[in-house]
């Protein structure tokens, strides 16, 4: 499943997330179970007008958020910049990770709907 | 004494020359074979400048750039999309060594942007510090900047501007799809201030705020100004690097 975020959050310039996801383990039935905030990150690519230096590291980021949970990418965000040693403005995980569960709410609220 | 530095002066030119300047500058900085280097130019033929991470299809109407005529470059440094028509662009390029230079951004930030601030005084505008990136007058945003750190050196470049079209800049940038056009535009316009906003056309001009802006780097600063031309290499490099990178399309659409 691809999600698309876009927003502002706090303490953040705007952001826009492309995040494909899938569930942590494969289904035998074949059936693709419900998005759920457990599913896995496959591939993201986060744009915006934010700064983060060096800017080549940050595609190592955007590899290296590929298999985090959906909960859990803000954490691994900040985890990865201070391992990598990148300075950021304009750009944190809290921030992502806000973007991310106001775009899993709305997908979560639509599949009940 | 203060810290000497170069000043170029390059004039107007086209969008991935000037990109390719200020990264040829930031190489001979970083190798010692330049003074730490403040360079004053302009936009022929007017461009749209994108930041590093930005996605160049959500930001920019290719078509309508290319309908006006209007360029468009990826720069090395992260922020915002940038429409440079009516305006004076300043670099500045110091070694992470020096003693301007600050080792976290919004410091460095607040460090250098301190020279466009004293510069639009010297012209009779009041402005200030916005962090993380901006400069503004009355509230208004005036000038923003971008800064990157590459091979031990700081790259700060920015916008000082003279005057503003706001239609004409939305006419070839894209919009959020969240936020409805129009009230976006009033939103922009209501934000932004040019000189000639604060000071009327007469103080608009070119050299006049170029001068101005040298002039306070310096005072804010302590720069002890010497004026020169690129260099032979320079001049090579920021051909090569227009051709073969901030002219070319993979580079421009890397996002």
């Amino acid at each position: 499943m691809k999600l698309e975020l876009l927003g502002k959050p706090e303490g953040c310039k705007l952001l826009r997330v492309t995040i494909e996801a899938a569930p942590p383990h494969s289904d035998t039935s074949g059936a693709e179970p419900p998005l759920s905030p457990v599913w896995r990150v496959t591939h993201i690519q986060i744009r915006g007008d934010f700064f983060a230096i060096p800017e080549e590291a940050f595609d190592e980021i955007e590899q290296r958020l590929a298999s985090a949970a959906l909960t859990e990418l803000g954490q691994r965000f900040d985890s990865l910049v201070q391992e990598l040693g990148l300075e950021c403005a304009g750009i944190t995980g809290t921030g992502l990770q806000s973007l991310t569960d106001e775009a899993l709410a709305r997908l979560t609220a639509a599949i009940k709907e | 004494m203060g810290f000497p530095f170069r000043v170029l002066k390059t004039g107007l030119a086209p969008a991935a020359w000037n990109m390719g300047m200020d990264e040829a500058i930031l190489h001979q900085v970083a190798a010692g074979a330049a003074l730490p280097t403040l360079r004053v130019y302009g936009w022929q033929p007017p461009a749209i400048s994108i930041g590093y991470f930005q996605g160049l299809d959500e930001e920019v109407d290719r078509e309508a750039c290319c309908r006006a005529g209007v360029d468009i470059v990826r720069r090395i440094t992260g922020g915002g999309a940038v429409f440079h028509h009516q305006e004076v662009t300043y670099s500045i390029v110091l070694p992470l060594s020096h003693p301007l230079a600050r080792p976290n951004i919004l410091d460095s930030y607040r460090v250098l942007c301190s020279g466009i601030v004293s510069g639009l005084a010297s012209l009779g505008i009041a402005a200030e510090f916005a962090p993380i990136n901006d400069i503004v007058a009355g509230g208004r945003k005036i000038s923003g900047n971008a800064q990157t750190r590459k091979e031990n050196c700081i790259l700060q470049h920015g916008t000082i501007l003279l005057d503003v079209d706001v239609d004409l800049m939305f006419s070839l940038l894209k919009v959020p799809q969240e936020k409805a056009r129009g009230k976006l535009i009033e939103d922009i316009k209501a934000r932004v201030t040019s000189v000639r906003q604060c000071l009327g056309k007469e103080g608009a001009d070119f050299d006049r705020v170029a001068h101005a802006i040298l002039d306070g780097f310096a005072k804010a600063l302590d720069l002890e100004l010497i004026e020169a031309a690129p260099t032979e290499s320079e001049l090579e490099m920021a051909g090569l690097l227009a051709a073969q990178k901030f002219g070319s399309p993979e580079w421009t659409a890397h996002r």
